[in-house]
């Protein structure tokens, strides 16, 4: 399917090993070889998975928090199914711009997937099982003795209302770990409504009001451009539903109710917010890609787009003023016989960052990503271009190490993904598929786990019940 | 940028993301005299003139060539703040927002209990 | 079935009392802790290592935090403005402070400071982590071997030990030596790049204001240690070495970049506040503030709101409630709705409409009209919001050290074993005696000497 234009992935070859640690001595080689020979995600399948006893029901639909939570567990190992209303999740439909031209295409039925749900569909299974029947409703309880884990998103209490929620379930199956994801919660004055999705939460935990530039700089609130609260919540999730096991198997033998939303994930990481008006009243004020608390640490404009610059603390300050010095020697004496910039704690006030990324600027100017990258790295200063999605499938690190991998789908072909950073020795996280059609996995989940007929299959077929 | 004025040598910091590409004029926070400039990419295109009328845009901040700072209102952009005013030095905070005691201040050696403050020892009120 | 008689016998509770009852953050202290027993040795610094560690330290492990003697490390000198801080620093600096870029990543854990470059600091740490379940740190590749306190060494110690790595771009490929921070994992993963305002909106890739690499970073970690320990306890026995790349995490995020550049060779884009796959489902500006008189900046400016309403009838709905007749016949579709132009004149648009309006007259329309919103709230209407206070997301807590401190919750909820806040942090080695007499055996005169001698 791929377009004969597109320059097929990788344009540049992977580095080689010889070439990424030639000219090292024995000893200088010693431990990344020994990581490398540890953590690399080629050994993976010589190694056993980390969850591959537990199944996960992910039966929620229509957003990302609850795909991303159970994909995270299917990349450790667990057997993840996740359960479709017949004709599939309507995630499944979302394209960029609605481009139909950019969704991926089942070669034997047809079946189009956008690239987001794909790309979370990571070693899952896909059956369907329609949960507004009352026949569906049967399966699913039947279904719920056979699992250790279901996640859900439906509105609060809908699953209750329909006799197949957590307080029905845990009777069926007192071990089950059952995991309700969402915006803003199945309960309090702002519970969630129908069809809330990211970025609700990302307005409502105060994460946009201190995203973007100041008003003060022509700025106003800015979302992220992912659903990143779901990845955060989903994340949440993920270790609600790991400790959830890890009690159970070590301590009570019982399962729990778990409660993941994706607002109260970043209100968790919004770092001082919380302590900062708690004390003297303060609001979060946005702060452009400049930082509150570190100064130099921002990204600012330079001759070929954007760069980092990191250096919080005295000798990396002095390090980097005597690489802007080394061109502009003025820029340098001028920093340096500043008397409000000798301080660090002085540095942080705003005149004081205006002054800095403007000196700074004088030097990136001239200089290009890579270019100022050489030079910082020289002195040991953490800095790096803003990279983009093209970049960075091609940065030869992330290519050597992994990180961007193509992988070959029996369903849709090539596809280019982000692998797993769970990288570890003895179970090791892996992709072992790529996506399923709807309903692909109907046949050899329903006979295993309920040992359904050819019979069945055609009656709850037709009365749209899976 | 840095604007160097031309007539009295203040420093005018235009901060690069308003300043990167701009067309327009600015005010000088030392004499307030206006300058027309041009920058592409962060670089002037042409040498600040001397030009007239409202500034489009104020520097962020300035200083003197001695390294005395210049902001203020007419003079520099406001800078984003979280509250009524930003001190940027350390604060001494004894109550929090609520009324309620805090261990925000600094302390000597003859107020602390092991590391803990005394009267927090005796229960804050 | 037994379904049924349960349901018939269940006290007739609705269900949202139901799941009021079950995860009141009151109720927290009354029940058992999951991690309870298991040892966590944090030797991190910054945001990525500690955040992890702390999130292990919210559900009852026992975590210490090992950090330089006298100044800690270096996030406790970092706060918003230079402004608040939280005194002492230590008992031997009592005049300085942490900065509040500390808070939130500390939680609830034990502190120790051991000079890990001194022999007599190292068999320290060796000694406590020959009793630990399991080891974070987050110093460059290589360090801790260097100093014979990495997995090599102190898995021979202790076969049982997870040993988990955090850093920006892992100790092995050709980047393996270069130092990183939260917003360079950012930069350079990916997610920087395609957040902000598109070009023709007059803006420039955009930086996510947390530091979301390293403290969603240290989340991944958390996860990976929980499935170790899972792993190690039910099945293996062993424990394991495990590296997080934060560079890595971002990349794992960019949702359809990566297939549609590998298929398509389309790099992905800024969109600003709206969105590339649904509209409506974007933020909009509305002209008025909600606190015209406040004096605070951050309140007198004017109001944003998210309004979502991308299904056929909820746009309809959308159409009729700000009286736009053609959109709602031009734009019926869903299809037609979403592309890139139509986006550009439904937008602003929806903000002309609400150029006289606050965010909450604008939410009280919508509401009316079933239509989903959310209102961008700051960080002062969080914090005071009935919701997140009655959930425990935002909480006062009394904290032993410095007092009446408010703080984050956790982010999430269990029924059984509840994670909880108990204490924000404290001074730099302010459990030195508590801990090193229990697990390193040190009697009071050894800690003065050692203290005395800033090895610890």
């Amino acid at each position: 399917m791929s377009s004969d234009k597109v320059t097929p992935w990788p344009a540049v070859p992977i580095p080689k090993p010889e070439e990424v640690y030639a000219g090292l001595s024995d000893q200088a080689k010693d431990y990344p070889l020994y990581l490398e020979s540890i953590c690399r995600q080629s050994h993976a399948f010589e190694k056993p998975e980390a969850l591959s006893r537990l199944r996960v029901y992910d039966t929620s639909t229509r957003m990302m928090i609850g795909h991303w939570c159970s994909s995270l567990l299917a990349e450790l190992g667990a057997e993840v199914i996740q359960v479709e209303p017949p004709g599939g999740d309507p995630m499944r439909k979302l394209t960029p711009f609605g481009r139909k031209e950019y969704m991926f295409t089942d070669k034997e039925s047809g079946e189009a997937v956008g690239a987001h749900f794909l790309h979370e569909m990571r070693n899952k299974m896909s059956i369907t099982l329609n949960l507004e029947t009352e026949e569906g409703r049967e399966i699913f309880k039947k279904m719920a003795v056979h699992t250790d884990v279901i996640i859900e998103n439906d509105p609060p209490g809908h699953r209750d209302s329909l006799g197949i929620g957590y307080r029905q379930l845990k009777e069926l199956n007192p071990r089950l770990i059952y995991c309700w994801v969402g915006q803003l919660g199945q309960w309090g004055p702002h519970k969630d409504k129908p069809g809330m999705l990211d970025p609700t939460a990302q307005a409502a935990c105060g994460f946009c009001h201190g995203t973007g530039d100041p008003k003060e700089f022509g700025g106003t609130p800015m979302r992220s451009a992912l659903w990143m609260c779901d990845h955060v919540g989903g994340t949440q999730a993920a270790m609600g539903i790991l400790t959830a096991l890890y009690y159970r198997e070590v301590v009570s033998g019982e399962g729990q109710f778990v409660e993941a939303t994706a607002a109260e994930a970043v209100i968790r990481i919004l770092d001082y917010s919380w302590a900062w008006y708690g004390m003297d009243g303060s609001i979060r004020p946005r702060f452009g890609n400049w930082d509150l608390a570190i100064n130099i640490y921002a990204v600012n404009p330079c001759k070929d787009g954007y760069m980092m610059v990191g250096g919080g603390h005295d000798r990396l300050w002095y390090r980097i003023w005597r690489v802007v010095g080394d061109e502009y020697p003025a820029v340098e004496d001028d920093i340096l016989g500043d008397p409000h910039l000798r301080e660090v704690a002085d540095r942080l006030a705003m005149n004081q960052q205006i002054k800095t990324y403007t000196m700074l600027g004088e030097w990136l100017k001239d200089n290009s990503r890579s270019e100022a990258e050489r030079k910082l790295s020289k002195q040991q200063v953490a800095s790096g271009g803003v990279l983009y999605v093209n970049e960075v499938a091609e940065y030869p690190h992330f290519k050597y190490r992994g990180h961007v991998a193509e992988t070959e789908s029996p369903h849709y072909g090539k596809i280019l993904y982000g692998t797993t950073p769970f990288q570890q020795k003895e179970t090791p996280a892996r992709l072992k598929w790529m996506g399923r059609p709807t309903g692909y996995d109907n046949q050899d989940t329903y006979r295993r786990l309920l040992g359904f007929t050819t019979e069945d299959f055609t009656r709850l077929q037709k009365a749209n019940v899976i | 940028m840095l604007l160097t004025c031309p007539s009295c040598k203040t420093k005018n910091f235009l901060d690069p993301y308003p300043f990167w590409n701009f067309k327009g004029t600015t005010q000088c926070a030392g004499c307030k005299k206006i300058w027309r400039l041009e920058t592409s990419n962060g670089t002037c295109v042409s040498a600040p003139a001397e030009a007239s009328g409202k500034a489009d845009l104020l520097p962020g901040f300035a200083e003197t060539q001695a390294y005395e700072g210049i902001s203020g209102p007419g003079l520099t952009r406001p800078a984003p703040k979280a509250q009524k005013e930003s001190v940027c030095k350390p604060k001494a905070i004894k109550r929090n927002v609520r009324g309620n005691v805090i261990a925000g201040y600094p302390l000597t050696k003859n107020d602390l209990v092991g590391s803990l403050a005394k009267f927090m020892v005796a229960g804050a009120k | 079935m037994a379904t049924d008689t349960a349901v018939s016998n269940a006290p007739q509770i609705s269900f949202e009392e139901f799941c009021r009852k079950t995860f009141d953050p009151k109720g927290e202290f009354a029940k058992p802790e999951a991690l309870k027993g298991i040892r966590v040795l944090s030797c991190t610094q910054y945001i990525l290592g500690p955040s992890c560690a702390s999130y292990l330290a919210e559900l009852g492990a026992e975590v210490i935090k090992i950090e330089a003697p006298r100044r800690g490390e270096a996030m406790r000198h970092t706060t918003p403005f230079n402004e608040p801080f939280l005194y002492p620093l230590s008992k031997h600096v009592p005049e300085r402070g942490t900065g509040l870029g500390f808070v939130g990543a500390n939680c609830n854990e034990y502190f120790v400071a051991i000079d890990f470059h001194r022999p007599e600091g190292q068999n320290l740490v060796k000694k406590l982590a020959a009793k630990s379940d399991v080891f974070v740190e987050n110093y460059r590749p290589g360090t801790f071997d260097r100093w014979t306190l990495g997995y090599r060494q102190l898995s021979a110690i202790n076969p049982r030990l997870i040993y988990q790595w955090l850093g920006g771009f892992g100790g092995w490929g050709p980047g393996r030596v270069r130092a990183s921070y939260d917003i360079l994992g950012q930069s350079q993963g990916g997610n920087f790049g395609m957040t902000g305002k598109a070009e023709f909106q007059g803006g420039s890739p955009a930086k996510h204001t947390i530091w979301l690499a390293d403290y969603w970073g240290g989340m991944m970690g958390a996860v990976q240690i929980l499935a170790a320990l899972y792993y190690r306890d039910k099945i293996s026995g062993e424990g394991t070495f495990m590296e997080y790349s934060q560079v890595h995490g971002v990349t794992r995020q960019l949702e359809y970049a990566l297939p549609l550049y590998g298929r398509h060779g389309i790099t992905r884009e800024r969109w600003g506040t709206w969105d590339t796959q649904l509209c409506v489902h974007g933020i909009i500006k509305c002209g008025k503030s909600s606190y015209p008189n406040s004096e605070n900046p951050q309140e007198n400016e004017e109001g944003y709101i998210l309004v979502s309403a991308y299904s056929d009838e909820d746009f309809a709905r959308l159409c009729k409630t700000i009286g736009d007749g053609n959109f709602a016949t031009k734009y019926a579709k869903a299809d037609d709705r979403v592309k890139a132009q139509a986006q550009m004149e439904i937008y602003p648009a929806l903000e002309k409409w609400a150029a006289d309006k606050t965010k909450e007259d604008v939410a009280n329309i919508l509401d009316k009209a079933n239509i989903n919103n959310q209102p961008v709230w700051n960080s002062k209407e969080v914090a005071t919001n009935p919701h997140w206070q009655q959930r425990g997301s935002v909480r006062w807590i009394d904290d032993p050290y410095y007092g009446d401190l408010l703080h984050q919750g956790p982010g999430y909820k269990l029924s059984a074993t509840p994670p909880r806040t108990k204490w924000a942090l404290k001074p730099v080695g302010a459990d030195n005696e508590y801990i090193l007499g229990k697990l390193a055996g040190l009697s009071p005169t050894d800690i003065k000497r050692l203290e005395d001698q800033e090895c610890i």
